[in-house]
Formats: structure tokens, sequence, C-alpha cells
């Protein structure tokens, strides 16, 4: 950066005091990564987060127990039953889909245009690729 | 103007005191849009189509931006582990954009949010039942018998998994970007992955799909710095359109972090993390074997070299893998994400694998 004198930081022989403190975050954050990417591959953290793990899913399945069981009690629907609900809708979306997918088959085979207004309007598929020279051949 | 007589260190001191304030004043505008959430950036724009949608799978066509585009068209595969629009990100930073820009036929299937009712699906439901359904939508709508696949990180996997099931497919070529084949290579994923510590059908059988939460912070883990270090240098670059707008949509599609089909997961885990089949060709997809020898049409390999999420050791043996007799591999400066959606990609990657495609495009 240039003062009114039109002198610049760097002719003044004026330290930049913020480009030295990103080039220490940049170094310190390396090495600290370093530093904890060597910590985390060791064998006791795997163990530990193992163990983290597995305890997380025993307080989950008896969370997911207990809310089942409540909600059973207030006749609600529980998380299964919704999951349920949801297979069953994904197994109709699937057969509307294949249904369609007969319909325009056989639509095809009757001669009717099943394009869409998008597919129509689909540009020549005639480019060449432009030669190494530099040359364009597809115009 | 009269010239100043204050020694030059002085006037450097004073310009970078109205300069620091300047600046202060925009960290403080900028600083309150990210914390009242307001000017989101706007993200994966290009105008697109819906042609096949199926649970939460959706292919979009993108509507092309030149008159005349390659005969054969072009389909990215996404990854499981994020949301597509990374490789969509905003005009000029969109890796689809410039693709059809160069005049090529742009699909992509993106997997969406796996669902409760999802945790069931395996490698085998997207290689040999989701995909072949989205390549036959895709030769529907352009009329051409032939495709080409592009895969980024687990899509660029799906893509060679179904090129090997499906020898006689007619896919015309393979980019592939950050793609890890041999696990042995995955570094602390693999360590934390330790089939004596960790008890994955617990988890499974547990959760159902894996949450994103866990998946987000796995992935910080990798690099714990990481996440303070970005803050610190947004409060320091708040005074500056561009890096803030940059950081927001990459915070914004880091943190959009989404679950992981529980049963592929348990699949990745096992067959592919502690048995490392995808390597050693041992893999079997609906009881018929998937072995990377069969992948016969080109491939195009780029991956960078300080990847942390698919680490170089982990991608670099893809080329030795496969059996194609036309493969090219190119190895980049930068990570996982920057490969794809950064200064690299955009002067470095996709000019490349347009490049290469298109010659294996018409």
């Amino acid at each position: 950066m240039a003062n009114q004198n039109g002198t610049s930081r760097a002719e003044t022989g004026a330290p930049d005091v913020a480009e030295m403190w990103r080039s220490w975050l940049t170094e310190t954050e390396r090495q600290l990564n370093s530093f904890f990417g060597e910590a985390l591959g060791t064998e006791q953290f795997a163990r530990a987060s193992g163990n983290f793990v597995d305890g997380y899913a025993v307080v989950q399945r008896s969370l997911n127990q207990g809310m089942e069981r409540y909600l059973n009690t207030f006749n609600l629907p529980t998380h299964s039953d919704v999951v349920e609900l949801g297979e069953r809708l994904h197994a109709i979306e699937d057969r509307i889909t294949s249904l369609e997918g007969a319909i325009r088959t056989l639509a095809e085979k009757s001669g009717v245009d099943t394009a869409s207004n998008v597919t129509k309007l689909r540009p020549k598929r005639t480019r060449k690729p432009v030669p190494k020279d530099g040359q364009n051949s597809s115009a | 103007m009269a010239t100043s007589t204050r020694p030059p260190v002085v006037e450097t001191i004073i310009d970078t005191a109205q300069e620091e304030a300047e600046r202060t004043r925009e960290r403080m505008r900028k600083g309150l849009d990210i914390l009242l959430a307001r000017n989101e950036p706007p993200v994966g724009i290009t105008p697109k189509d819906v042609i096949y949608s199926r649970g939460t799978l959706k292919l979009y066509h993108y509507r092309p931006m030149t008159d005349e585009v390659y005969r054969v068209p072009v389909v990215f595969v996404m990854s499981l582990v994020s949301k597509p629009w990374i490789l969509d990100l905003t005009f000029g930073q969109s890796f689809i954009q410039y693709m059809l820009a160069q005049g090529f036929d742009v699909f992509m299937i993106d997997w969406g949010i796996p669902r409760p009712e999802d945790k069931n699906l395996k490698f085998e439901d997207y290689v040999m039942d989701l995909m072949p359904a989205c390549f036959e939508e895709v030769q529907k709508a352009t009329g051409e018998e032939d495709y080409s696949i592009l895969g980024y990180c687990m899509g660029g996997m799906f893509a060679l998994m179904y090129a090997a099931m499906y020898p006689d497919a007619p896919i015309k070529c393979i980019a592939c970007a950050a793609t890890p084949v041999d696990m042995t290579g995955m570094g602390l994923f693999r360590k934390w992955q330790d089939p004596r510590y960790f008890d994955v059908d617990r988890l499974v059988d547990t959760v159902g799909n894996i949450p994103s939460e866990m998946m987000l912070r796995t992935f910080e883990l990798l690099r714990p710095m990481d996440r303070l270090g970005g803050y610190i240098r947004l409060i320091d670059n708040l005074w500056d359109q561009q890096f803030v707008y940059g950081f927001r949509i990459m915070y914004k599609w880091t943190n959009e972090q989404i679950p992981f089909p529980g049963e592929t997961y348990r699949q990745f885990t096992k067959e592919l993390m502690w048995e490392n089949k995808l390597a050693t060709g041992q893999l079997t997809l609906g009881g018929r074997r998937c072995s990377l020898e069969d992948v016969k049409v080109p491939v195009l390999h780029a991956m960078a070299e300080h990847d942390h999420i698919a680490p170089f050791a982990a991608t670099k043996p893809l080329l030795e893998l496969v059996g194609s007799e036309e493969k090219e591999e190119l190895v980049l400066k930068g990570g996982h994400v920057s490969l794809v959606a950064g200064k690299n990609a955009v002067t470095r990657l996709w000019p490349r694998v347009a490049e290469w495609m298109s010659y294996r495009s018409v």
C-alpha cells in the first residue's frame, strides 16, 4: 500500500504486522492440525471413539424404546409407524413410476409424441471438439 | 496538493489506521449480515428440469447454454455424503455451468436427502437399480444411446462400480474426481473404524441412517482446527466482499451435511473399509462380482494432493485397478473441495475435463 508521499510499506521498511500475524495463524493451524491428527490417529482414540459410539447407540436405543412405549400408551404413531408408512408410500411411488413408464412406452409405440416441451427444444447434437491446434471446428 | 512533512513511517502508520477503520466498518456490516443470515448467497442456480424422480432421487437435465452441443450427454453422479450443489456453486464457480458453456448436454443424479425409510438402501440399489433407471431416462431425453459419466468422490466409485457390473453398457467415458478406491489409504477414517472397537452393526441397527450431525463432526475431526481457523480468517477478512461471499457459500455447504443411508454405511464399513474388497476385486453386488478390472472404458481420474477426506493414498491406485486401456490421471494441489470448486478447479480441472471429454463426446 502506498501512502500520501507515494512510498510503500515495503519501501519504508515498516513490517507488515497483519501479514506476519496471518502467516503465524496459518502455520499454527497447520501445526495444531498435525498435532491433533497424530493424537486422533492413536489406538487409544480409536478405542475411546468406539466406546463413545457404543454408548451413544445404547442411550439412543433406550430413548427410542421409551418413546415408543410412551407414544403407544397415548395411541399415537411411533417413529417406526411413520417409517413404515414412508416405505409404503415409497412402494406406491415406485409403482406409479413404472406405470408411467409403461404408459409412455405404449404411447410411443402407438405413434404419440411423448417428448416434453423441454426435450423438444434441444439444440443440435453436432458440436465438434476444438482441434488441439486451437482452430474451432464446431462453427 | 501539499506534500506531507511527516516521516514515511508515520505516514504508513496513519494510512494503515485509516484503512483499518474503513475495514472495521465493513466488518461490522458484513458480520451483521452473517449473524442475521441476511443476503444469503444463492447456490445451485443453473436452470434445470427434473426429468425423473424416484424416492429422494432426482435426475436433473440442465438447460443448454449453446446452440450446438456434443452428441454424447454427460451425467454427473454425486456422492452420498453431501449436497450436490458443490458442483453448481454460483456464477463463475459452477462446474456444471462451465460444462454447459463448453457445449455439453449435462445431467445430474442427485440422490437427495435420505429419509428414514431409505435406511435399507445398499450399493446394489444405487448401482444396479437407480443408476440404470437414470441412464435409461437420459437415453430417452437425448435420443442417444451412449453417455459419459462424471463422478465426484463416492459418485466416482458408483460410476466405476456401474461400469464394472455392466461392461456392455454404452458408456463413452468416465471422469472421476477425488474417488477413493484403496481403503488402506483412508487414514484417520480407517483408524476410527477399527473393527476391534467400532461396532457398526450396533450403530446402524439403532439409528438407521447415520445422523448428519455425526457425519459432520467426523469430517471436522479430520482437521479439528479448520473451523476455528476459518472463523478467525473470516473476522480478519470481513471487509472483503469476495472473501465473505466465498466463505458463506462453503460454510453453508459444509454445514448442510446430510444423513448417510444405514445399510450402505454398514456395507461401506465392512466390505470396503475393513476388507478393502473394491481394491482387491472381491466385492460382490447382488451376488455378482464387481471388479474394477472389468472397467474397460476410457477413464480420467483427477485427484488432490492434500485431500484429507479421500486421501491421495486412497485415490492414487485407481488407474492401476481399472482394466481400461485408455486412462489418464491428473494430480492437482489443494484439497477435496478445492479440487472441484476452487481456483484450481476453474483454471485447471474444469478445462482439462472438458477437453478430455470433448474428444470422446462426438
